[in-house]
Order: C-alpha cells, then sequence, then structure tokens
C-alpha cells in the first residue's frame, strides 16, 4: 500500500525536522541504563537478564514516548484531521504510524544498545542473532502502542492511560524479547532463534489486527 | 449507523428473580458440598477446600473477559448499544471476580500471579479507558477494540509466560480441577461451584445489562 | 472536472456528540454551484459539514458522496515539521494526483517566498492562505469551507472570493459556511439556515 508508506514518509520528515520525539527516546534509555548499573550495582547489571530486561523495558516506554510525540504532532493544528478527512485516510494511518515509528524505534533501539553494550561492557555471544531479535523486538512492539494511543487520543490523563493499556498486552512481546537477547548473549542460539520467531509471530498478529480494527476507532 | 431503540421484548426483568433464587440457591448448596460434604484430602487437610472458590473464580474471570470480547464485536459490528452494555457490565463483574481470585489465591497457593495480575490490570484500563470517555458512541468503540486486543492477548500471556518460567500459576489450578487423584465426590461438588458460581455471574450480568440499557435509554430519547 | 457529477448528501442525519444532539434530522442536497450555510454560532454550520465530510458518525441517517471530498476546517490542518509545500505535496500524491500545481497555487495565494518554511514559522494568515490553495492543488468536486475568510487580508478575501467564483464556473460544489460576507448571496445557487441543528433552505 504505498498510501502507508506516504503517510510514513511524512512523519519521518517532520520527525527530521523535530527530532524530539528522537531525542527524549534515546536520552531515557541512556539514563535508565546509567541509573541501573549505578543502583543495583556493575555486577548485577552485567547479568545478561537483568540487562535485557531493563533495556526492553525501557524501549517499551520510548516507544510509547514517540508514538504519544506523534500523535501530539498531529493534533497541532489538527492535521490529523487533514489526513482523516482524506479518502482512504483511516486506513494508511495505522499502517503508516507504525512503519515510521518502527523506522525511528531501529535507531533508537540501536544507538541505546551500542550505549548499554559499550556502558555496562557486556560481552555479546552471538551478534546476529542479537541484531535480528532486537529487530524483530522493535517490530512488535509499534502495533500495540499505536492502537492505544490512538484509543486515548483526545482523552484527559492519557499520558497515564496509554502505559496502562499498553504495558499489560505487551507482556508476552516484552518476554520474547528479553528471553531472546538474553540468549543472543550468552550464546544459546536456538533460543534466540525461537524467541525471534515468537516475535516476528506477534508482529504480524498485531499489525493485522490493527488494520482491521483500528481504522473505525479512528475520529 | 446507531440503532437507536431498545431491544423490544426486553425479558431479564422477568427471569431475574427466579435466576437470582437459583443462584443463591445453588451456591448455598455448593457452599455446604465444598465445606463439608466433600472429603478431606488425604496431603493437604481442609485447607485445600479454597480450590472450590479459587476455581470457579478462575473460571468466571475467563468467562466474562470472553463474553467482553464477543460484546466488543457485536458492537463493532452491528453497532447495537445491547452489546455496549454487555461488555461493560461483564468487564465490571470480571474485575470484581478476578480481584476476588487474587485474593482466594494470596491465601491458598504459592504467587507468580503475573497472569491473573495481567488480566486484572487489562479489566481496570478497560474501565478507566471507558470512564475517560465522554462521548457514548465513542466511548463504545474505543472499548471494543481495547476489548478485542486486550482478550486476544490473554492466551498469548499464559503460553509466553508458561514457556519462559519453571513456575506457572495456571497448570497449578488446571491440575487439581483435572487430575486423575481427585476423587469423585471432590470432582462432583467442583462442577457444582462451577454451575453455583455462573448462575450468580448470570444473575448479575442480568441486573447490570438492565440498568445500562435503562440508562442509554434515558440518553436516546433526546433524539 | 467539468463532467464529473458532483454532489453531497444528508439523509434524515442526527449527530450526537458527549450526549448532547448537534443536528436533528437534516435534510441537505448540495449539487454543482455554490451553497451557502448560514447560522449563529453553534447552531451545527460545522458539524453539518464536517458530517458532510464523513468526520463525525450519524447516529441516524446517512450521507451520500458521488465524487471525494476536500474539507477545509476552522484550523489549517497541516502537519507542523512540515513546509506548506510538502504538506500539500502529501495530499496531491494521497489523492492520487500530481504535484506540479503545487509551486503556482502557494504563488497565487501569497505564500511564494514561505513555501519552504516549517508551518509553525508562518504566520496565522499564511497558514490559512497555504491551506486555501488546496483548492487549486486537489482537484475534487465537493469543496467544503468552513469560514475560510477568518484570519485573511484584503489580498486573501478577494483571492478567495475569486477561487470560490472560479470553483463554482468549473462545475464543482462548493459549499462555505459562514455568517457574514453576504457579498456572495448573489453567487450562491442555494442557501441552507441552520439554527439549534435544524437545517432548512433558505
Amino acid at each position: 500500500m504505498d498510501r502507508i508508506v506516504l503517510v510514513a514518509a511524512r512523519e519521518l520528515r517532520a520527525e527530521r525536522r523535530q527530532p524530539d520525539g528522537v531525542v527524549a527516546a534515546v536520552t531515557f534509555i541512556a539514563v535508565l541504563v546509567l541509573l541501573e548499573s549505578l543502583v543495583v550495582g556493575p555486577q548485577i547489571a552485567r547479568d545478561a537478564d537483568v540487562a535485557s530486561a531493563l533495556f526492553w523495558l525501557a524501549l517499551a516506554f520510548a516507544t510509547i514516548l514517540a508514538t504519544m510525540r506523534s500523535f501530539d504532532r498531529e493534533l497541532e493544528d489538527d492535521a490529523l484531521e487533514g489526513l482523516v478527512a482524506l479518502p482512504g485516510g483511516r486506513d494508511a494511518l495505522f499502517g503508516g504510524k507504525v512503519l515510521s515509528l518502527a523506522i525511528v524505534l531501529v535507531l533508537v533501539a540501536t544507538i541505546g544498545g551500542v550505549l548499554s553494550l559499550v556502558l555496562l561492557d557486556l560481552p555479546v555471544g552471538l551478534p546476529a542473532h542479537l541484531l535480528i531479535v532486537v529487530l524483530l523486538g522493535v517490530l512488535a512492539l509499534p502495533p500495540i502502542v499505536v492502537v492505544d494511543v490512538v484509543l486515548a487520543l483526545r482523552l484527559r490523563a492519557r499520558a497515564a492511560l496509554v502505559p496502562i493499556l499498553a504495558l499489560p498486552v505487551l507482556v508476552p512481546q516484552l518476554v520474547a524479547a528479553t528471553r531472546g537477547t538474553s540468549a543472543a548473549l550468552t550464546g544459546d542460539a536456538v533460543g534466540a532463534l525461537s524467541w525471534a520467531g515468537l516475535l516476528f509471530a506477534f508482529a504480524v498478529v498485531y499489525t493485522v489486527i490493527g488494520l482491521t480494527i483500528v481504522p473505525a476507532a479512528i475520529e | 449507523m446507531i440503532e437507536t431503540t431498545l431491544p423490544r421484548g426486553n425479558v431479564l426483568p422477568r427471569i431475574r428473580p427466579w435466576l437470582g433464587i437459583a443462584a443463591a440457591a445453588s451456591f448455598v448448596v455448593a457452599s455446604v458440598m465444598a465445606l463439608f460434604w466433600a472429603p478431606t484430602d488425604a496431603v493437604q487437610g481442609d485447607v485445600y477446600r479454597i480450590l472450590y472458590v479459587h476455581v470457579p473464580l478462575a473460571w468466571l474471570a475467563y468467562l466474562a473477559f470472553v463474553i467482553v470480547f464477543l460484546a466488543s464485536v457485536g458492537w463493532l459490528w452491528t453497532k447495537r448499544p445491547f452489546f455496549d452494555a454487555v461488555a461493560v457490565a461483564s468487564a465490571e463483574i470480571g474485575v470484581l471476580f478476578t480481584g476476588l481470585f487474587l485474593v482466594a489465591g494470596s491465601i491458598w497457593a504459592k504467587p507468580t500471579w503475573g497472569v491473573w495480575w495481567i488480566m486484572f490490570v487489562m479489566y481496570v484500563g478497560y474501565l478507566l479507558l471507558r470512564g475517560l470517555s465522554t462521548d457514548f458512541s465513542r466511548r463504545a468503540t474505543r472499548a471494543a477494540v481495547f476489548g478485542i486486543i486486550a482478550v486476544i492477548d490473554v492466551p498469548i500471556v499464559h503460553l509466553s509466560v508458561l514457556w519462559a518460567n519453571s513456575l506457572h500459576q495456571l497448570p497449578t489450578v488446571l491440575r487439581a480441577a483435572g487430575s486423575p487423584a481427585l476423587d469423585s465426590s471432590m470432582l462432583l461438588t467442583l462442577m457444582i461451584s462451577l454451575f453455583a458460581y455462573t448462575l450468580i455471574y448470570a444473575y448479575f450480568m442480568s441486573a447490570r445489562v438492565s440498568l445500562e440499557l435503562a440508562r442509554q435509554g434515558r440518553l436516546w430519547t433526546q433524539t | 472536472m467539468r463532467t464529473m457529477q458532483s454532489s453531497a448528501s444528508l439523509h434524515d442525519a442526527t449527530v450526537v456528540m458527549d450526549d448532547r444532539v448537534i443536528l436533528r434530522a437534516v435534510n441537505v442536497v448540495v449539487g454543482p454551484g455554490l451553497t451557502l450555510v448560514r447560522g449563529p454560532n453553534g447552531s451545527g454550520k460545522t458539524t453539518l459539514l464536517r458530517a458532510l465530510a464523513g468526520l463525525v458518525p450519524l447516529a441516524r441517517g446517512d450521507r451520500r458522496l458521488s465524487g471525494d471530498v476536500l474539507y477545509i476546517g476552522h484550523r489549517p490542518m497541516l502537519l507542523r515539521g512540515l513546509t506548506a509545500r510538502e504538506n500539500l505535496e502529501f495530499f496531491a500524491r494521497f489523492r492520487g494526483g500530481d504535484t506540479h500545481a503545487i509551486d503556482g497555487a502557494l504563488r497565487a495565494w501569497g505564500v511564494g517566498e514561505e513555501m519552504d518554511r516549517p508551518v509553525e514559522r508562518l504566520s496565522a494568515g499564511e497558514r490559512r492562505r497555504a491551506a486555501l490553495a488546496r483548492v487549486e492543488t486537489e482537484r475534487v468536486p465537493v469543496l467544503l469551507l468552513d469560514e475560510p475568510f477568518a484570519d485573511l487580508d484584503d489580498a486573501g478575501v478577494t483571492r478567495l472570493r475569486q477561487t470560490i467564483a472560479r470553483a463554482r464556473e468549473d462545475g464543482r460544489a462548493v459549499v462555505v459556511a459562514t455568517h457574514a460576507h453576504r457579498e456572495l448571496d448573489e453567487l450562491a445557487g442555494s442557501q441552507i439556515a441552520i439554527d439549534d441543528g435544524a437545517a432548512t433552505a433558505a
């Protein structure tokens, strides 16, 4: 669907000129990683499970931040309405936002990930597997978060509501991503790939569900 | 287009008293059986009896969730306010029973309540989402979309928590319910308990749905 | 454009928002030419146009269109972080049209110098003019303009009147909601008066 690509391109272009979403997300991850190594001590922080869990929790919040920023920008001057008023606008909105956020998150995850590896001095058992797990994990997060931000769009207290709605639903993704990352760090190839497969399934299922029902919920 | 007329032939007010009596009666029977009639467990003694509360509560938590899903689909498909009424009723009753389940569980079994807490939080999120919306039709649609996503997520959460942990809560509960080591009288007590709790659910549902339909009626008579 | 039939209509349309009835059983048919919608503030003018645009769900009734609609509302509806030109290019491409008319249109509307500046750095009047340029860059048969004269200086008002006249000559269905600008009355093929959610042909 090239309309989805058009919406994604529009989003990315706006983000490039106003990169506050990306900046906030990367800063958030960096702060969290630093905080963690200070609070629990470098020994525990370097544990593969702990480091993975923290990374993915941080990334989940980063996704929420970036998505909310994206839609806040849409609400300024009613830009969202301009898009929704176009024929096929509602249908392309979900796909376009998910695609653009996935791209932004790949960037955020890469920077945040490299930062974590360096700051925590983590040994990486299987770099290729790590890349696959992180990539698929990043694809699995935006569909849910975009749905929740759309649902909470014109409500009060949406900054609090979106995490409440999104995080329980994201638990399977976060479990799979954490286990997969941990497996890749410690050299468990089979484990890493099976979790990666699961992440791919999540990404597909939630994207399909979102594409089907979200247009009805957009106003 | 939203169907604005109430369902004709609303039988709920007539059935409800009977449903209430049946629910109360079977609850008394089930409780008596659970407390006195069912034999004492060889291994766990009398503490195990909370299973007769625990398992039905789990069953209701799931049932209520599934009903929210079906009603959500019903609303999105037909836009009939009746489905929205069923969804909110089931969510409110569901959050109550899931909460009770968590309380009962903390008395009886070891924790790793991850899954159930997640369901509880999803129920709460659903009700919060509704609570913050002001407009009837948008609230119903928002809630329906979230209801569908949340419920689809629950089996996925179970599976992933299962795979990831060696301790898991669900099989413990199911094992207790379906194990061949379960005495036949224990099984019977459990079945009766499930039946009683289901009737209680049905009674609460009929009351709550009627209330919601009445509220909707007051709204739509303006138009 | 001239050969395309252009019309939009609402039949027995009722709109409820926040549990208040905004439009009551509205019947409106809009055809080629200029239709003016007049009514006091809060009467439902904006909701009527938005209902025609498909932006609000109808509690009762339905909407029929025989072509695409361009709705320009109170706010500019342009995405910040993008320039005026990029915004209009997005809209044109999304509709499957081409983008070669954009530069000329933006220049004609007096935002030629500003078209490559991000829209958050334009004044309210410049944003309004950039948004109105869409009338020329998106060649759709039905135009819904809600209080389009707001934030315009004299040159802008003249330009808008010319644009409306030209669109009307092109056979497009132009609906303008406004509470002033009586000079449009002579161009208007029909008028709709709306008060407290009830619409009548005037």
